[in-house]
């Protein structure tokens, strides 16, 4: 946390980490070259269906890939430093200390043994050196901050004594304890309802706006982030197809995935008779298809797609994986290109990982 | 409660239509004769479940009132969407009208017919026509079965004990949800979300069922596969004129399928309107900050945010008076003593709260 750091470049830089797993069956790519960056106090919101990688990316930059997982490539950069040459006793002071993540199910996480005030506490503990008594006060301090009624006796409660949306405040207040830099926000709020998730939404942007700390917000539901996110990462079969400001993303995308996501969801303020969607299924991720990922089900499709697309600006700050020109028309290249012509023509392309 | 006659409270009944031995044509045909009667009638419903303790577990500490005095009916061919917050007593209402609870008290007639006290060969007929759909795609087959076999036991259960032929209909049935024929001999394992909940529907439809409880379908599915259920749920709709009560919490889910929907809290229904009614003019503060909370996918816009204090108070022990009063905006004194009643605020758009006619539209910011 030093100051000189935190003035200059972005907080979190994830360079290229490929983070796979060796199973039985074969090698599971669950996130496979996924490149991004989070500036301090931004929220970047990550989406994509269920397997598409979202929970690896976090738990990578946590470092808390367990076997038969590795990360196999990349960097992950907080504050400049790599994180992947870090010990692990360094890890631990890390997480908590200028990285929290708060996970979709609390109670895997919150010790059901313990109570909640007694678990707060030992967070602070762990970071500051403080003594018990005034860890347990920053605890019940924290339970009122995220909207606990009640905190001192909230404060003495175990766990399952909560509601789920009691709970997922007590997981942000841990998490917040330590004023942490970055929090990753896994699902934060799809386990509960709309109004409890109201209520945690608006804890989040309090504790942004306060305390300036970034976010990286994991979620599959796109109202969230079209409220919460400052950018938007779109995920699919553990690549990023689209990043750009949370605006470009929702009012201009353009790879086929998310436009496709964005018809197909019912909206309030819409009526519409049927709804679009987007054929078939996420493929397996031990059969995934030669070329670009979505081409099965990507209504755009040409021959060139056979050939892994390019990774290129179709806007100012907004990248797209998919072979269509920014104005959505087949490449230079041609639909029909092949082979080695196609492949220069996709580096060619490619813009550079920053 | 077997063959006896029905209790007068029960209304109208018309006995014709309900024997069960009628062909599909015959019942179509009866179908036709009374598309404005309602289908299914719900009257002041409760479902009650006791919570014992005491060192045998006998002696009786209080009740969940899950569902509390719940009204409503269902027109032939209309979709009522039910929404409402986690617990408020969705599910249990579903399976009081699936018959796979016994309400504490309180009605539902299925065409002028109580559905508590049927005779043995009308329990099975109206087993046929009332089906469901449930929420989770991965508990509700059965392992150990094929789909062949999941799809295909309410047909030999209803005497199409030819193999053949029920085959036959079973792959009829895989097409028309959009589940590839070959699949036929498969287990659920082998299949995705999205393709088991289209079994779980092919299974509901087998036995061309009039009425189906949907509840939750689509909660556990992908976006981009949800819209493919969705449309499916309302193709279906059409081809076979189902009737369905579609439960679930997606508020922008219910609307889209439905033709009326019904709101609930801690037990009690709400609101219960004209589904478009209902999310531009809400008369209940509840289903006003519901609508709020909904977090809407267009960051150019900035709506009206209604943030609800505090948690749902327990249905074993609900607030006095107006059960929404201890997280109401717009409470006054009389909401802590006085239930309000559900009541017609114009139109047929019902409401329960004291102030409804106060309750302004959701605004923009
Ligand atoms: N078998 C049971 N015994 C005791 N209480 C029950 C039982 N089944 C349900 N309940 C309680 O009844 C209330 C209503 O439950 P129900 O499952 O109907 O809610 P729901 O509206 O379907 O919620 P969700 O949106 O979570 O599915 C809850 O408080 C629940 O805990
Ligand atoms: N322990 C594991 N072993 C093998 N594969 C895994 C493991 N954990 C996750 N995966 C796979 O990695 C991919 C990405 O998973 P995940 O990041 O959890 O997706 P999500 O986007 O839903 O959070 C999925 O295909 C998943 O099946
Ligand atoms: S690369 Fe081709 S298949 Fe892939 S998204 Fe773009 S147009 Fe569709
Ligand atoms: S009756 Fe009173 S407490 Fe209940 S919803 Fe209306 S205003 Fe609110
Ligand atoms: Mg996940
Ligand atoms: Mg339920």
């Amino acid at each position: 946390m030093t100051l000189t750091a935190r003035s200059t470049g972005p907080l979190l830089e994830i360079r290229g980490i490929k983070t796979h797993f060796f199973t039985q069956d074969g090698v599971v790519k669950a996130v496979d070259d996924v490149t991004f960056e989070i500036g301090h106090g931004q929220t970047l919101g990550v989406v994509g269906e269920s397997g598409c990688g979202k929970s690896i990316t976090s738990l990578s930059v946590m470092r808390l890939i367990e076997r038969p997982g590795r990360i196999v490539a990349g960097e992950i950069l907080l504050n400049g430093e790599n994180l992947l040459e870090k010990s692990d006793a360094d890890m631990r002071d890390i997480r908590g200390d200028q990285v929290s993540m708060i996970f979709q199910e609390p109670m895997t996480s919150l010790n059901p043994v313990f109570t909640c005030g007694d678990q707060i506490a030992e967070a602070v503990q762990q970071h500051t050196a403080v003594s018990r008594r005034e860890a347990w006060d920053r605890g019940v301090e924290m339970l009122r901050v995220v909207g606990i009624s009640d905190a001192k006796r909230r404060a003495s409660e175990h766990p399952h004594q909560l509601s789920g949306g009691m709970r997922q405040r007590v997981m942000i207040a841990m998490a917040l304890s330590t004023d942490p830099d970055l929090l990753i926000a896994d699902e934060p709020t799809t386990a509960l309802d709309v109004t409890i998730q109201a209520q945690i939404l608006e804890v989040m942007r309090e504790l942004r706006e306060k305390n300036r700390m970034a976010i990286m917000l994991i979620t599959h539901d796109l109202g969230v982030v079209a409220e919460m996110a400052d950018e938007v990462v779109v995920m699919y079969a553990g690549k990023v197809v689209e990043r750009s400001d949370v605006k470009t993303v929702f009012g201009s995308p353009h790879h086929p995935y998310t436009q496709g996501l964005l018809l197909s969801i019912p909206r309030l303020d819409e009526r519409r008779e049927r709804l679009q969607v987007i054929k078939g299924t996420v493929p397996s991720p031990l059969h995934l298809p030669e070329g670009c990922l979505f081409k099965r089900r990507c209504p755009h499709r040409m021959k060139v797609c056979d050939t892994p697309p390019p990774y290129q600006e179709v806007g100012p700050s907004h990248v797209s994986r998919c072979w269509l020109t920014p104005a959505g028309e087949a490449p230079d290249v041609g639909a029909d290109a092949t082979g080695p012509e196609a492949e220069q023509a996709a580096e060619a392309l490619t813009v550079a990982a920053r | 409660m077997s063959d006896a006659a029905m209790a007068p409270s029960d209304g109208v009944v018309e006995g014709e239509q309900m024997s069960g031995g009628q062909t599909t044509e015959q019942r179509a045909a009866a179908r036709g004769g009374s598309a404005a009667a309602p289908l299914l009638e719900v009257d002041n419903l409760v479902k009650h479940f006791e919570i014992r303790g005491g060192l045998l577990g006998i002696s009786k500490l209080g009740a969940v009132r899950a569902v509390d005095g719940v009204s409503f009916s269902v027109t032939e061919g209309e979709t009522l969407g039910l929404v409402g917050e986690s617990g408020c007593g969705k599910t249990t209402l579903g399976k009081v009208i699936l018959r796979l609870l016994p309400p504490t008290a309180g009605s539902v007639n299925f065409e002028g017919k109580s559905l508590f006290d049927l005779s043995s060969r009308e329990l099975k007929a109206a087993r046929r026509d009332i089906q469901v759909v449930f929420q989770d795609p991965y508990a509700s087959l059965n392992p150990r079965m094929s789909v062949g076999e999941i799809v295909g036991e309410g047909l030999y259960v209803h005497g199409m004990t030819n193999k053949r032929e029920r085959e036959s209909a079973v792959r009829d049935l895989l097409k028309r949800v959009g589940l590839n024929q070959q699949h036929i001999h498969r287990y659920p394992h082998e299949f995705s979300g999205g393709q088991r909940q289209r079994i779980g529907i092919a299974r509901a439809l087998a036995l061309r069922p009039r009425f189906i409880v949907c509840d939750e379908p689509v909660s556990a599915l992908d976006v981009s596969i949800q819209s493919q259920v969705l449309n499916l749920l309302s193709d279906l709709q059409d081809e076979f004129q189902l009737t369905y009560l579609f439960i679930a919490h997606n508020l922008a889910v219910v609307k889209h399928l439905s033709t009326r929907v019904g709101v609930m809290y801690l037990g009690k229904l709400v609101e219960l309107s004209d589904a478009d009614e209902l999310y531009q003019a809400p008369a209940h503060p509840y289903t006003k900050a519901l609508l709020s909370a909904i977090p809407v996918p267009d960051p150019t816009v900035r709506r009206e945010r209604i943030v609800l204090k505090g948690d749902l108070p327990s249905p074993a022990n609900p607030p006095s008076g107006c059960r929404f009063h201890t997280r109401c905006p717009m409470a006054q004194e009389i909401c802590k003593v006085e239930e309000p009643p559900l009541r017609d605020v114009g139109g047929g758009h019902m409401s329960a709260c004291h102030f409804a006619e106060e309750v302004t539209p959701l605004g923009s910011e």
